[in-house]
This record gives C-alpha cells, structure tokens and sequence, in this order.
C-alpha cells in the first residue's frame, strides 16, 4: 500500500506546483495591480450610519470597498466613514448574525443602512457530503439543524441536543455523565450496528460527538434518504450526520463568552420497600417455600425504615460549562479558536464526566484561485466512576445499615437466604475507582485550487486519533460477604487512529443563464489502525502507592491490534434547468478489507428529481404560496459494520496446561463464512417543500420505503457445531422493511416587536421483517436467567418482545388443578400453589411449556413527535420544547428483580400489593423463595407502556440593550434560566422511559432533570 | 492549454488512486491463524489437540457444572443462592428444572467445541508427515476426548446429535438428535482406538503427565459399560487397569493435594494451573474455581468462600463412625483446624461446608489462582466399578475385595457376607462417600436399575418432584430455537 500511496502524494504535490508556478503568480499580480491603479484615481469619502432593525446602532460593523480591502468598521454609535470611494464603487456591510449588504455608491456621500438579522431560509447552504448546495435545490431529504436550536443546552454531547429537532431522526439519551446518544435514523434498517456515519468537518466516523464542544458548532445536517447518502455508499444505510465547526467571519474581530451553571436530579426516583415492609415479605416468602424464617425478622414493625440505599447513591449533581471564542477575518481569511471547559458530575454517586476542548479553525487564501485551511479540534476528556450499580441499590436490603459502629461500610454476613449477597453498593461506588482519560485529535487540512473558473480541485486530509487509558483501582477491603483479598490495580492504554485522504474535482457551469450544472468526480482512502496493550498486578505494600511498578502479585499482560480500510470512487451531478427542474444522480464504489475476496466491491448508485412548481406559469394565480418543490429519489446504499474480519477464518491461540505446564492450544471458536457481503439498502422517497403564506409557514414532508436486503446478521450457530455460539459470523439473510411518513412545520405565527415562532415536527415509522433466509426466527435481548425477550421473525416488526401471557393470578388450589399444568410436582413448597401467575395455554394441549409463547409488545413506537414555541419581546426570549414517543412498548427487566420475590433481595413498593391470600391480588403473584413457578418468566407481566411526552426544556433569556452594554464594550450580553426534562407525562413505572432502543429496561442510567443559569456575552 | 493541462493531470491523479487500490483493502486477523496454513507440523498437531483438553477447564464442565450435580442428587444444597448466582441449580434440585436453565445449556455448550476440536485433530492430523508414535498418541487423545464428551452429553442429554467431523458453512448445521445407542457406538469405538493408541501413564515426561493414557481411556470405557450393564466387559476392563500399574493413595487426602497431582491413583485430572494470567471467569481461565466457590461464607479461611454446596445432615449422617474420608470431604463442628483456623458452623446454613478441594491462602492467595485439579477417573472408582459388576454377576462375594480396598484405605472394617441385594446398595453408598462432589453421584443414581434407584434414593430424602422425566435434562431452548429438527425430552 505505502509504494502506490507515496506515488500518488507525489503527483498532488506536483499538481500544487503546477499551480504555484511563478508564471502564473506573476500574471495574477499584474491584474490586482491594476485594480489598485484604478481606486487611486478617486477622491470621495462617503460616510453614515448603520443601525439594526430595531433602529438601534451598530457598532463594529465592518464597512469594506467591495473587491479590495480597503474599509473600517463601525463606532460605538454606528457610524463610520471611508474615504478614496469611486463613484463606480460598491461598500459592503458585514457584521456576525445579519445579512450582509451592499450598496453602490454612485453620487452618494452620506449612505445609512438598517441590516436585517439573518434569517435560516432557502438561501441557506447546506452541506451535501463532499460539496454543498443552497437548500432551495435540494432535491434529497435532508434536514438542517441550525445552531440556535442547540445553544445554552446543558448537554454533554452535541448528539442529545438535537433530540427532536429533525423529523425522522429518533435520539434516545443515554443518562451516563459523557455518553454520547443513540441514534436511529428512519427506524431500525438492520439488526447490525444501526449507528449513522457521522462526518465531523469531513472526516467520516462513527464516534465523537462527545468530544465537540457545542459551542464550536455551526451547523448539522442530517442525510436521510438514500439519493442524500449514496454520496458515503457502503456507509451510508443508517443516514449521515455532517457536522461542520464554526469558521471566522471577515469583518471586526469578535470574543464570545459562553457560560452555563446547572443542577441535575433525576427524573423520577423507584420506591423501594422500607426495612420493616422487606422483613414482613421475607418471612413470606420463606414460608410459602417451606424454609426457616430469619429470626432477626421475628418482628418486622421493629425494623422501620432501614436504610435508604437508592437514595445514598442518587443525589443532585452540578453540571457547568465554560467556553471563550474569538474570531474574525478578512476577505481573504478568517480564523475560529475556541477554548472549553465542560464539568459533569452524575446523579449517581462519584460518577462524572470532564472535558478540556481547543478548536482551531482557519482558511486563508493564498493566491486567488488557492485557498488553504483546517480544522482542528484537541480534546482531553475524564469519565470517572465508582463501581456502581443501580440495580444492586435496588437490591441491597433496607435491614442492612451503610455503615457499621466503626464506619466500615457494612454487608451482609451470614446465611445468604437470609441476608442476600450484594456487596455494599455506596461502599463500592465510593472505594472503588473506574477512570478513562482520553485525548484525542480530530482535524482536517485542505487545500483547494480553482484549476479554470468553475473547476475546482479539493485535497483534504483528515485525522481522528483517539488516544485513551483505562485505570481500575480496587483496595484491599474486607467486603462481605467476600472481602477483595488484596489490592488490584489494572490499566489499560489504547490507541485509534483513523486517517482519511479526500480528493475532489468540482466543476460548476452555468449555461445560458437557465441550465446550471455542478459535477463532482473524486476519491477517498480511509484507514483505521486499533491497537491497545493492558495490564494488571495485585497486592500493594501502601495503597498510597497505586503504580503497577509497586504490585507484587498476579501480573498479567495483554494486549492486540486490528485494522480496517475503506477505498471509494464517486460521483455526483446536479443539474437544474431554470431552478424548475433538478436533478441529482450519485454513484459510490466502495471497496472495504470487511469483506472477503469475492465480495470486495460494491457499488452503489442514486438519483433524484424536484419540481419546482411554483416557478410555473401555470402556478402564478395560487397566491398564497411562495415557494412549492416536489422531490422523489431512490438508490441504493450500503453497511459495513460487521467487524472487521468476518470473512476470515481463523483459529484462536489460548492455553492449557499438563501438571502444572502451560501449553499453546489452537482452536477454532467463531465459525467461519468467507461468503459474507455487503448489505445493502434500497429507498425510495418522495416528499415536498412549501412556504406559503408570505413565508410565515414552512412545510417538509417526506414519505419513504427502506428495503435492506441481504441484511448482515449474526448467524444463528447451533451449539452442536462446537463453535462458538455467542461469538457467531454475520451472514447475509434476509431483509427488512421500514416505510415512514415525516412531517416538518415551521410557523412565523407572530412578526414584529412580539415574535411566536413554532415548529413541529412528527415522524412515523414502521418496520418488518419481509423474510430470514433462515427459516427460524431469532432470538435476541437477554435480560438475565439466561432469558431472552426479543425476537426477529418475518412478518413483525424488529425486536418484538416475545413470551408468555399471563392471565391473572391463582386464587386457590381448584384453579391450580384446573389449569392446564405450569409446574407440577409432588413437594408442596416447589410447585405452582396459589398466588402463582397464571399463565395462558394458548395451544390448549393442558401443559404451558415453551409452545405457550407468543407476541407481546412492540418496542418500536408508533411516532415521535417535537413541538418548541419560541417568543421573543424586546429583549426578553422564551422557548418552550416539548418533545415525546408514543405506542411503544418497554420490558422493565429491573422488575425481574424488584419484584420477583424470589431471593433475599429489597423489592419495589409494587410488591406491597401482592398475593397473600384468595382474593388479595390478581396481578401481583405470591412471594415465594426460588419461585418454583418461574412468575419472573418472559411475560406481559413486566411490559408497560413506554409513550411519553416530556417538557425537554424551557429557557427563558433576557438581551440586554446595545445602548447598555457598549459601556462595557460588549456587542452583545444575554442572561437566561433553562430547565431540561422538567417534566416527564408517562405510564412507565421504571425510572425514565427514556432506555435503549431495544426497549429493554435493564440497569439503565436514568435521564437527568437540569435547572441551570447561564450567560452568553460577545465583544 | 494550461487549464487544459491541469484537468488532464487532475484525472490522472483520479486514475492513480484507483490502481494503487487491491493490497491497501488486504487486512487479515492479526492475533489469529489463518486455517489455510495451519495443520503442517507435529508442533501444529499438538497444539490442536492441547485445545481438545481445554473446554474440560470450563465451569461449563468441571470447573461447575459437574459437580453441582451433587447438589441435585441431594449430597448437598447450593447454599450461596440467597442471592440470585445458584438459582438454576436450585431449580435442578427443586426437580422443577425448565428448558432455560443456565446451567442446563452450560452442560449442553460445555462438550460441543471439545467435539469439534477432537474432530478437527482426527481429520487434520493423519495427513501431517510426523513421528508416528507422536501421530498415534494424539489421535488416541483426540478419541479419549470425543468419546468423553460425548458420555457426558449422552448421560444427560440421551439421544444427541453424533457429529463426526468438523462442520463448515454450507454443511447441515441442523442434525436431528441421533438415537442414543449410537451415540454409544461411537464411544466405545472411540476408546477402543484410543485404548490403543495411547502410550501407558509411565512413559509419559513429568511436563506431559495429565494427557490421555491407556489407562484412561481402559477404565473409562469400564465405566461406558457399566453404564450399559456389559458386566464381563467392565470387569475385563477393570482388571486392565490394575495391570498398568495403578493403585490407592495411602491416604485418602492424598487425592486432592497440590503437590500430589496426576497421583498414581489418578487415572484423569481436568489440569489447573492457578495462574492469574487469565480472567477467571473467561474460557481461558487455568485456575480452579472450586476453592473459592466452596469455602465457607464469611469464614476469611479461603481466599473466596462464597459457600457453594452445604453438604446436607443426610449426607454427613450416612458416614459410617471413624470413615477417615469424612475430615477430608467436610467442615462440622469440631472438625479439625483448616490452615489453623476453626470452623464455625455458623458459616453455613446446614452446619457443613464442603473441605475436599479447598486450598489455603498460602497457595492461593487470591479468589482466582487456586491450582487444584478436578478428579475425573480415580483408582478407588475403577475398584468400585469393578465390585458392582461382580455383584451385579451375582458374586457379591467376589466384589467385596475391590469393595474392601476401598473401605481399608478409608479406615472402615471390611464387608463381608453380604447378599447380591444388600452388596448393591453398600456399594452405591460406598461410591457416594468415596466420590463425593466429585461429580458422579448423579450417573451412579440414574445408572442404577436405570433410574429407579435414584428416584427411591431421592425422594427418601425429600426430593418429592423427581420423577422419571428427571432422569434426562431438557435440550436446552436457546438450541431448540436455533435447530428446530431437535425434540425435546418427554415432559419439558
């Protein structure tokens, strides 16, 4: 590879030289020089002021000759002055976040201009994946996300900011401090990794939006369809995620200040039965299964409250946040850098999440026709945690003090039936440390040389090198019930480096005013190298000195490497004819090492139309609509996240030993499939874009149909091979369908000195499985007890939970008898009794066994949904975000134990209500040690309704008068109070009903709830 | 013309990167061999059939699985389960085992890649040109091990499906369950060979001892006959086995001591190292988990003791008065010092814990590096073997010398004129003393006049909901649903 890589470095030098000769620079300076001749032959100097629209001065506008660089910028007052002015001359107007002006000059002398803040609209360009577009022409879904939807969040990711901003984009949180979101774009396409391409200043990735700083960003543009994504081929099935940073804008310089401060909680807290409510269920519970009742439970009213352990690990935490930018430019260069701090600490006990960010962003054009720049974020990050476990808080028994009389933390001691077995939870989140630091690099440099005007060629090289230390430190502590015998510490050190090569030829026409074509042909070469070494040594002379220098015992070493690479082709043509009628056609040939010999390569092809119909004649008397275009598209992408060696077929080195020799063993564990392809997807889509009403509403709407086929699944390896049937090989079967409607309305309900402005937007989606070359369906989801929950058969929908029904509960021992048998047997204290679940026998053959289960849920939803309303009077703003899902289904495994009263293990208060006797409960079974009826089975007890509508966030903010705060310099000054998830409306019982994308519910670190202040300052 | 030159040059860098295309997209596995070229040395024929021994290392098998049968067959309870680690053994013990048991499909996933492996050496190796005897010696390993999966799975299973050579993508991957007696067929084919194959224990070096032996494989197809009632077959066996060389340890402590492995009553040990250099809950783990599963809760007498398999007041009640065998196998109260501490019988529910394989702190200084090996096949068990199918010959007189061997070593007085009837269940009860936890009690109580015994046994001492669908396991659902042309066993 690196013989044919230098070769083609070399030729782009050459080709740079080309353009850098002398001989072309020389004749580039004789024409500037004589645009300078020409301004000296003028002498007048036109002056006057520039106010806003609300006639307010500005100052710090900058006032340039338009072509030279001649100009200055407004006073405090607006006013300014430029003299050497021809009267043939145009004066430019620019200032940050308002639409730029120009004015010719003509006999004028004195020349006052109001500027108008910039509106997002159609003039707006979006980036399409290698070039970018004005919206107005786009003929592909595509959503933007405009910075003004994501700032002042108190988020850790950029990702959870934009829950609910785009149609057909579905982001599910994830609580822990630092995580980044999931995404699912358009449903689930794939049972495999269903992550988008993320494209962060063009360096295609899967990873790291966690460690932008929001405050970098300056747009986001989500790609939908496929005729939007076959630009990015055998990575583009899931949608794509282009994120571009925030670049200097030619004019004054500028420094911008954002802080926030914030309290999180959390949403909603489970309640868990006190001390003396357990010990009254415990003796329950071992009576009903014929053993000896603790003795120390002989009185349960005695006990009390007990301990509170989900409350001593919860609490409030403080988030904060911190950046400074400065930036400016010239018409020949610009420059963004920023600085960030961003602190979070986590509702659960000694768990946060802290990040350092610098960004540096420049361009500059060197010669006329080349232009230079990057982008270049350093990041270090810090997630920490104790060894926490929320479910083992829940589990923990209220009898049990944190504590004991000499401040060792407590535990249970004794018969485990009685006492249980979890290790003393706030002891361990708090000795115990989990530390990951990270720093990583992520960058572009590109160079761009216009060859002849109109063609353009772009090289841009770009990084993503992550760089991360693992570090598990668990002292010497006599824990009970089983103490960690000596001090472990382990480490780990990884390192990721990804590096992708661009390079494009764009050429841009426009022909007789009416046809204008844009071309693009390029190439992109992409590698990523994983490699990490890790070790871990116990038994510390001092636990002050924590190196693995200072262990003594158990030294272990370990360490690998993989590597994958992706080589592509593409091409793209826009062509539109009188803005009426546009087309787009892509092709993308991808080659990736993911896939064996024979199934190397992939193409994969688009195209699409719109209509402009409101530039028809035809359409002229509909008065009340501005703009209408119609779009369609299909083609054709692709996945590839299917682990970088699944074609090989490889046998693993692992040990044994003969009388106490260690031996090298080869052995084969993941079955092989050197047949394994590309997976690939077909959408169609349809949709319109509409502004009517003199651009007070703005409709998007889209309906499409996705159908992935030879969907890359883990292949379902009977244990009987001897493979390995957890660690399975992906293989091609089957295909899925998702068909969807998404809706997008922006309304300008109220203009003026009062501003409402609203936007809604809804999305549908529904998937199936159209067929598995297998003819068995497959089974995914564990939730514990070896149980799985979900399933993928043709004709459902992806994930449907699966098991069985329940159909009350047993009264007394005649309906026991009468039902068909669940778990029969002669010991009276191991079979089902009264105050079992009743389970349905739905092929009625008298015995509930395996053949008794059947659909139960689905955890996809119906719809999602986002309403925000924003309103804005004088300085005062308002927005209110509502966002929710509706219709589908949740698997609360926490339940599984929080309500199984099965095992000496603290139970939620739903278990308050159960079966103690005929007539006392028909839905919560008996408590019963062991539970010998399997009531915790795979069943419809434990799914609930997931739909929620949440209160996402209010903010509420106050902009200081210009008049005010150009005493203090400032340009602008803005103080506001936000609260993120203020309010969650929702059936579900489990802590936030916001958990994976599965819709299983299982140890989930819950969504927080966020009240914080914060200002925004520009000088 | 420039300009013209320019696009002509910028298409040609366009063309460059195309053809600098095919090595750059040739990545292969980095930490793994690639099959094509594997399988050419002697060197490579031992490492394949070193990974045949290595599922035996699993908690699938030995490390748990196995023994916690015991606690089904009732010599025992789980103990730990107060939380929910136990659990599925409860549910074994309780007799209302379901189809998703956990440590059902672990019985079930445990000898499969040991299968595999066994039959990947059986098809690779002949063709390596190496030293014969060496070829010989594994091929007789390879069909030591196959066979020994296999009587595993049969036993539990019954009727399994009988794969003879590795499978590849594009084979049936979904065999129907091959009738039982066939399975059979295979294993006593399978140690017939390796009976041949391999050398005697004694040839063996010091760094090899703990492979496959003729030994092994002779008294383990005494024990395959056993199981199927060939009683002149396992007496001709058993007889074998005495002629290689074996005999009891002095002491009955001697079979479960560090320093003692690979003893010369051992016929086969499941190898542990106790090194730490692995994750003791991954595959690749080398050290016993029994140690730490076993010792007493809460005790701080071994590094673990998380109180796994209580023996029960039944069990400790059927030691015959001054059965040395007893200080060995349990902790109770005012039993001998372990490493100088006391025991408590506070550590457990019933008052007992199990001491056969703890190790102290000194050899094991944390949970996961304990080095003890698991017995297999001991001397004691051919002897045992061989008395039963005396009696079962109707000779009880006959079986009381091996009976007596057995019973001598362990200090108790020999037995003597006993009818065919009262021999059968002395020598079951003896087996349960002498193996206990070491995994066979259940084979010895589904063996016995197939089942019958057992189900009297069991519920004797309570366990009401066994019944005959008992004798068998389920096939376990997450296989089912992934081979649907396998049945279940009656009644689950």
């Amino acid at each position: 590879m690196s013989k044919s890589f230098k070769r083609l470095l070399f030729i782009s030098i050459l080709l740079i030289t080309v353009h850098v000769s002398p001989e072309a620079f020389a004749n580039r300076n004789s024409q500037s020089g004589s645009a300078i001749s020409t301004v000296k032959q003028n002498d007048k100097t036109v002056k006057g002021k520039v106010v806003d629209s609300q006639g307010q001065p500005l100052p710090g506008v900058t006032v340039v000759l338009k072509g030279t660089t001649q100009g200055t910028t407004t006073d405090f007052d607006g006013n300014y002055t430029l003299t050497d002015i021809p009267e043939d001359g145009i004066v430019v107007y620019s200032f940050v976040g308002m639409q730029t002006i120009e004015q010719s000059v003509l006999n004028q002398t004195e020349i006052n201009v109001t500027m108008h803040e910039e509106t997002v609209g159609l003039e707006e360009v979006v980036a399409i994946g290698y070039g970018s577009q004005k919206k107005k022409d786009l003929t592909g879904s595509i959503v933007s996300v405009g910075t003004d939807d994501l700032k002042s969040l108190p988020l850790a990711s950029v990702g959870e900011a934009m829950q609910g901003k785009a149609a057909g984009v579905q982001i599910i949180s994830n609580g822990t401090p630092g995580a980044d979101p999931t995404f699912r774009i358009r449903g689930i396409g794939t049972i495999n990794n269903n992550d988008p391409l993320l494209v962060i200043d063009g360096v295609p990735t899967q990873s790291g939006l966690n460690q932008l700083n929001m405050d970098d960003v300056q747009s986001i543009q989500v790609l939908k369809d496929a005729s939007a994504t076959a630009i990015y081929g055998s990575r583009g099935a899931n949608g794509v995620v282009i994120i571009t940073t925030k670049s200097g804008k030619s004019g004054r310089g500028q420094i911008n200040f954002n802080a926030y401060y914030g309290i999180q909680e959390a949403t909603n807290m489970v309640e868990m039965l006190n001390a003396s409510e357990f010990a009254a269920l415990h003796n329950e519970m071992m009576v009903n299964a014929g053993q000896v009742q603790n003795p120390e439970y002989g009185d349960p009213s005695s006990l009390g409250k007990g301990t509170d352990w989900l409350g001593a690990i919860f609490g409030s935490a403080p988030i904060q946040n911190y950046s400074v930018s400065y930036s400016g430019g010239n018409e020949k260069s610009s420059y963004y850098v920023s600085g960030n701090y961003f602190n979070q600490e986590g509702i659960v006990n000694n768990t946060g999440f802290k990040r350092y960010t610098l960004k540096f962003n420049s361009d500059t054009k060197i010669l006329d026709n080349v232009k230079f720049g990057n982008n270049i974020t350093l990041n270090h990050d810090d997630k920490y945690n104790g060894d926490y476990s929320i479910i083992d808080a829940m589990r923990a028994l209220p009898t049990q003090p944190i504590y004991n009389p000499d401040d060792s933390y407590a535990g249970p001691v004794g018969i485990p039936m009685w006492y249980g077995d979890i290790v003393n939870p706030v002891g361990r989140s708090e000795i115990n440390e989990n530390t990951t630091l990270g720093y990583n690099l992520m960058g572009s440099v590109f160079g761009e040389i216009e060859i002849i005007e109109g063609l353009t060629f772009k090289s841009l090289a770009g990084i993503k090198a992550n760089f991360w230390q693992s570090r598990t430190w668990a002292p010497k502590y006599d824990w009970q019930p089983t103490p960690q015998e000596q001090s472990y510490l382990g480490e780990s050190w990884n390192r990721s480096i990804t590096w992708n090569w661009d390079n494009t030829l764009t050429y841009q026409t426009t022909i007789n005013d009416v046809h204008k074509l844009t071309v693009m042909a390029g190439t992109s070469a992409q590698e990523n190298k994983f490699k990490y070494m890790n070790g871990s040594i116990q038994e510390f002379a001092s636990d002050l000195t924590q190196q693995l220098d200072n262990g003594l015992s158990q030294k272990n070493i370990g360490g690998n490497e993989n590597d994958w690479s992706l080589l592509s082709y593409m091409a793209r043509i826009n062509y539109s004819y009188a803005d009426k009628y546009l087309f787009t056609a892509t092709v993308r040939r991808d080659g990736s090492s993911r896939f064996g010999a024979n199934h190397k390569w992939g193409v994969f092809p688009s195209g699409s139309a719109a209509w402009r119909i409101s530039e028809e004649d035809f359409f002229e008397p509909v008065k009340f609509v501005d703009d209408l275009k119609i779009r369609a598209g299909y083609g054709i992408t692709g996945n590839q996240e299917i682990g970088n060696y699944a074609f090989a077929s490889a046998l693993n080195i692992i040990k044994y030993n003969f009388n106490d020799n260690l031996v090298s063993a080869v052995v084969p564990i993941v079955m092989p499939n050197p047949n394994v392809q590309w997976e690939s997807q077909k959408q169609a889509n349809v949709g319109f874009d509409a502004t009517i009403i003199d651009q007070r509403l703005n409709i998007t709407f889209d309906a499409y149909v996705k159908n992935t086929e030879d969907m890359l699944v883990p292949a379902s390896v009977p244990i009987t091979t001897g493979y390995s049937d957890v660690y399975v090989p992906s293989v091609n079967a089957g295909k899925i369908q998702n068909k969807g409607v998404e809706l997008s309305i922006t309304s300008h309900n109220m203009k003026g000195e009062f501003t409402w402005d609203t936007d809604f937007n809804i999305s549908v989606n529904r998937n199936e499985v159209k067929s598995l070359n297998d003819t068995i369906p497959m089974a995914r989801g564990s939730v514990g007890f070896n149980q799985q929950i979900s399933r993928i058969e043709v004709g459902h929908a992806m994930d449907v939970f699966y098991g069985f029904v329940t159909d009350g509960v047993f009264q007394n021992e005649q309906e026991v008898a009468e039902h068909a048998l669940q778990v029969p047997g002669d010991d009276p204290y191991a079979r089902t009794s009264p105050g079992d679940i009743r389970f349905l026998d739905l092929n009625s053959d008298g015995v509930i066994d395996d053949d008794d289960r059947t659909y139960i849920g689905n955890p996809n939803p119906d719809f999602i949904f986002a309403l925000n309303n924003t309103f804005a009077y004088k300085g005062f703003d308002l927005t209110i975000f509502l966002q929710g899902v509706y219709g589908n289904d949740i698997y609360n495994a926490n339940r599984i134990w929080s309500e199984g009263m099965a095992v000496a293990q603290n139970q939620s208060i739903g278990t308050l209500n159960r079966w103690t006797g005929e007539g006392t409960s028909n839905s919560v079974p008996r408590a019963v040690f062991n539970d010998p009826n399997k009531n915790i089975r795979p069943s419809d007890r434990f799914i609930e309704d997931g739909s929620y509508l949440r209160v996402k966030n209010v903010t509420f903010g106050y902009s200081f008068p210009k008049k005010i705060i150009q005493k203090a310099r400032m340009s602008s000054a803005r103080i506001y109070v936000t609260g993120t998830n203020l309010f969650t409306f929702t059936k579900y019982t489990g802590f936030d009903p916001e958990v994976g994308v599965n819709g299983i519910d299982l140890n989930t670190y819950p969504v927080t709830k966020t009240y914080s202040l914060g200002v925004n300052i520009s000088f | 013309m420039k300009s013209v030159k320019n696009i002509f040059i910028a298409i040609i860098l366009s063309a460059l990167v195309v053809s600098c295309s095919e090595d750059f997209l040739e990545k292969a596995p980095l930490d793994t061999i690639n099959t094509d070229n594997y399988y050419q040395t002697a060197e490579d024929a031992i490492n394949a059939i070193n990974g045949a021994y290595q599922p035996l290392q699993w908690p699938k098998l030995y490390n748990m699985r196995m023994w916690t049968s015991d606690i089904m067959a009732g010599n025992s309870i789980v103990g730990a389960g107060g939380g929910d680690d136990g659990r599925e053994t409860q549910d074994m013990a309780n007799f209302v085992t379901t189809t998703d048991n956990a440590g059902v499909l672990d019985l079930f996933r445990g000898p499969a890649p040991g299968i595999l492996r066994c039959n990947v050496v059986l098809q690779k190796v002949p063709d390596i040109e190496m030293d014969e005897n060496l070829k010989n010696r594994i091929l007789g390993e390879a069909h030591f091990l196959r066979a020994h999966y296999y009587f595993i799975l049969v036993r539990y299973f019954g009727d399994v499906p009988l794969i003879t050579e590795p499978q590849v993508p594009g084979d049936d991957l979904r065999p129907a369950r091959t009738d039982k007696s066939q399975v059979y067929d295979l294993i006593i084919e399978d140690l017939t060979i390796a009976k041949e194959l391999l050398p005697v224990k004694s040839s063996y070096s010091s760094s090899d001892l703990g492979r496959a032996t003729k030994g092994a494989a002779t008294g383990l197809l005494a024990k395959v006959y056993l199981t199927l009632g060939d009683w002149d077959k396992v007496i001709t066996l058993t007889n074998e086995v005495a002629s290689l060389g074996y005999q009891l340890n002095e002491a009955y402590a001697d079979n479960f001591d560090v320093n003692n492995k690979n003893s010369i009553e051992s016929l086969f040990e499941v190898q542990y190292t106790g090194d730490a250099g692995e994750d003791f809950w991954a595959n690749e783990n080398q050290a016993s988990w029994l140690s730490t599963f076993q010792g007493p809760r809460n005790s701080g007498m071994v590094a673990g003791g998380w109180g796994w398999n209580q023996p029960t007041q039944e069990f400790v009640d059927a030691y015959e008065d001054d059965d040395e065998r007893k200080d060995v196998t349990v902790f109770y109260n005012g039993c001998p010092q372990f490493d100088g501490q006391d025991y408590d019988p506070v550590y457990s529910l019933t008052g007992y814990n199990l001491r056969k394989f703890l190790v102290t702190k000194a050899v094991s200084p944390t949970y996961d590096n304990s080095p003890m090996n698991f017995p297999v096949l001991r001397y004691a068990d051919v002897l045992l073997m061989k008395a039963e199918a005396l009696n079962n010959q109707n000779k009880p007189t006959e079986a009381e010398v091996p009976l007596n061997l057995v019973r001598s070593r362990a200090g108790l007085p020999a037995i003597t004129g006993k009818t065919q009837t009262e021999m059968k269940d002395i020598i079951l009860h003896e087996r349960r003393m002498e193996l206990a936890f070491e995994g066979q009690r259940w084979f010895d109580l589904i063996r016995a006049d197939n089942g019958q015994w057992g189900l009297n046994f069991l519920h004797s001492i309570g366990k009401l909901n066994a019944s005959e669908k008992h004798l068998l396991f389920p096939v376990p659902l997450k296989e089912i649903e992934s081979n649907p042309n396998l049945t279940q066993n009656p009644g689950y």
